[in-house]
């Protein structure tokens, strides 16, 4: 008897894994909606590429918890399907065409960064596969007439417009201003962007440099730049270059009556590593979670993200995180929109624009690169990020001088 | 004034570089390893230091000889267990174990300690030492004198002890040592641990001044190996002196063609030692 029940139970549960593998072998192949996302996951990119896929993640769970994204009358579960390039560009390309043609991905968001996003994109324009570029800030991604991509983030001069502006209304005795850049594609390009703005404005660039990945040492620059007497010092670059460069400014007390350090103060890292020395140091940056969006996507609302996104992960999310699943949402809606995962139709609704996001009011110019909303500047005021600009949004006002 | 703070700049950070190469320059002189390792094995150090910093407010230049000490132990594995193996091969079989560790102590490193940067942030500061116009920050002044003091003490267990002579006569005459009763892979596993000290002590003298993160360690390698060439192979003085003088081309270096040619200066000197003194400046093979 009991011999027999065990026989009985074995060849149901049997019965019940095949039944399931089979169901789900079939919705993998018909009803799953599939996204390509090569990622640096290991290198010195990780932090940024493991930042990329929280947000990628946050939006799929939070889609699939509603069912999925709704296709006509039906809905797919989302499914992301990731690869490690391990910060190197051509493997970001090499996965890429491979998620294409093996894994056969209906859409793709682009590699980190803007160098291996215009890399890429040569990819997904050969098969015409849609491609949301959570963040290529560099006109020179989006400038060969290619109709698959579209970025997230505004062009580098809609972060230096609005900040030379405000600078120049609010702190009028601000005449002289140093730029240090770092000789990467991005904080170059950045770096020489504000040069324009505050030349327009007739404000007197005392100094203009570039230094080179990999610098450990900025002290005989920052020498200059004490001589060069600034008001103003705008440092661009990445996260370990401008840890050293504050301690060094401090270390030779250079304390102009403003600091902007792109994109420095949205990170957390950034403010532990350089402690007191944070204190009122300014950038502009993409998004905040004082963003007050109101959206007609999966999130609802900016606040509503920011409140989803510490519950998961346990941490304040950044404008990366938010790109991440701000890519997610705009496919999803244009999918909805769209009614069908046919990918000429998800190209014109993308094409469209005019999307109420959590990340802010999405609409492409016609290189596809945003340019719909204004990214807000912030400050470090006593350990906390303030919103400084636009007026919608600010919450404190600049404060001048470092301490 | 503006010459002499640009000589300061680069003294101090010369001083730092001299640090970081000191080790680095021991082993490759005395075991004929290029060790890849190095410049991890120092930000193990100096994550060390910042964790007993954190954690139990100890100041990072009191840690250092605690972190050499951990580093000492780590190294003495690493050599017993698995660089002894490939003692004496071919430089591209010893060059590539070194990559390989080096790949995974990164890595396991990032997994350990995530690939954020951190630093340890004195409080109160150190502060400045203002001399007129001039400016010299104190934590690199205080960074270097010690790095001095480790190096000179290098010098002396080298110079003055049974041990030190050992290494020293290891790495004239290998098979001569051995005939006089050297205990040849003895030697070799303290070299390798005695390398690793440096690594640690300094790392933990560095984390006061540079972001630490595992990606950061390719740089400092970067540095130690120019270090070597221009002061010459496992000379301690050749160290200190290629290191000064590393820091200095730098400094003026990017006064004079601004910071993206920095280290053009010193590399075009480095390509003329190369050609007309390849022993670099102090490198006299077997003399300590």
């Amino acid at each position: 008897m009991n011999v027999q029940r065990r026989n009985l139970m074995r060849h149901a549960a049997t019965a019940l894994l095949w039944a399931t593998l089979g169901s789900a072998g079939t919705t993998m192949a018909q009803s799953t909606l599939l996204v390509g996302a090569p990622l640096p996951l290991t290198g010195p990119l990780s932090p940024e590429g493991i930042k990329l896929q929280r947000g990628y993640d946050l939006w799929a769970d939070e889609a699939n918890k509603a069912g999925g994204v709704s296709v006509g009358k039906s809905k797919m579960p989302v499914k992301i399907v990731y690869y490690d390039y391990q910060s190197n560009t051509p493997r970001a390309v090499q996965l890429a065409e491979k998620l294409v043609t093996d894994d056969k991905v209906n859409f793709m968001f682009s590699p980190f960064g803007s160098g291996a996003t215009k890399a890429a994109s040569a990819v997904s324009e050969k098969y015409g596969v849609p491609t949301l570029a959570p963040t290529a800030s560099s006109i020179e991604v989006f400038d060969r007439g290619y109709k698959n991509l579209f970025g997230t983030f505004t062009a580098n001069d809609s972060l230096s417009e609005p900040m030379a502006e405000m600078i120049k209304t609010t702190a009028p005795s601000v005449k002289r201003v140093a730029i240090l850049a770092r000789n990467d594609l991005y904080p170059l390009a950045l770096g020489q962007e504000f040069e324009k703005s505050l030349k327009k404005r007739g404000l007197d660039v005392v100094y203009f440099d570039k230094y080179p990945i990999g610098t450990l040492d900025h002290a005989s620059a920052i020498t200059q730049i004490r001589i060069a007497r600034p008001d103003w010092v705008v440092v661009t670059g990445y996260i370990n270059d401008l840890i050293l460069v504050r301690k060094q400014l401090g270390d030779q007390k250079v304390k102009p009556t403003v600091l902007t350090m792109i994109n420095g103060p949205v990170y957390q890292e950034f403010v532990d590593a350089v402690g007191p020395l944070a204190n009122n140091v300014t950038t502009a940056t993409w998004w905040h979670p004082a963003a007050r969006y109101t959206s007609g996507d999966v999130f609802k609302s900016s606040e509503n993200y920011t409140r989803l996104y510490k519950a998961k992960y346990n941490e304040e999310p950044d404008f990366t995180h938010a790109t991440g699943s701000a890519v997610g949402v705009l496919l999803q809606m244009a999918i909805e929109r769209a009614g069908s995962i046919d990918r000429d139709k998800v190209r014109a609704a993308l094409a469209a624009g005019k999307f109420a996001t959590f990340f802010g009011p999405l609409s492409f110019g016609p290189e596809g690169i945003a340019n719909s909303y204004t990214p807000p500047i912030i400050q470090l005021q006593n350990g906390k990020s303030v919103v400084l600009y636009p007026p919608e949004i600010r919450n404190a006002e600049l404060k001048l001088g470092l301490d | 004034m503006l010459y002499l703070q640009i000589l300061i700049n680069g003294v101090l950070l010369g001083g730092l570089y001299s640090c970081i190469a000191v080790g680095f320059s021991l082993v490759w002189g005395v075991l004929n390893i290029i060790n890849l390792l190095h410049g991890s094995l120092m930000i193990l150090g100096a994550y060390a230091a910042f964790f007993a910093h954190a954690a139990w407010g100890i100041h990072p230049f009191l840690f250092a000889p605690v972190a050499g000490l951990l580093l000492f132990l780590v190294g003495l594995a690493l050599q017993a267990g698995i660089v002894n193996r490939v003692m004496g091969a071919p430089v591209l079989i010893t060059l590539t174990l070194t990559f390989g560790l080096n790949l995974m102590l990164d890595n396991a490193m990032i997994v350990a300690f995530k690939a954020d940067y951190r630093k340890v942030i004195l409080d109160p500061p150190l502060g400045l030492l203002e001399l007129g116009n001039l400016l010299v920050p104190l934590d690199r002044l205080y960074v270097m004198a010690l790095a001095l003091l480790l190096v000179a003490g290098l010098y002396a267990v080298l110079r003055f002890t049974s041990v030190g002579r050992a290494i020293v006569a290891v790495r004239m005459d290998r098979d001569a040592a051995a005939l006089m009763g050297v205990e040849v892979k003895r030697i070799y596993a303290l070299t390798f641990a005695a390398g690793a000290f440096m690594a640690g002590a300094a790392g933990s003298l560095m984390s006061v001044i540079f972001p630490i993160s595992p990606l950061t360690s390719n740089a400092f390698l970067g540095k130690a190996f120019v270090i070597c060439v221009l002061g010459g192979l496992g000379s301690t003085p050749g160290v200190m002196i290629g290191g000064i003088l590393l820091g200095v081309l730098e400094s003026f270096g990017t006064l004079w063609l601004g910071p993206d040619f920095s280290t053009t200066i010193a590399f075009v000197l480095l390509l003329a030692l190369l050609v007309f003194r390849p022993s670099g400046l102090m490198g006299r093979k077997g003399f300590e």
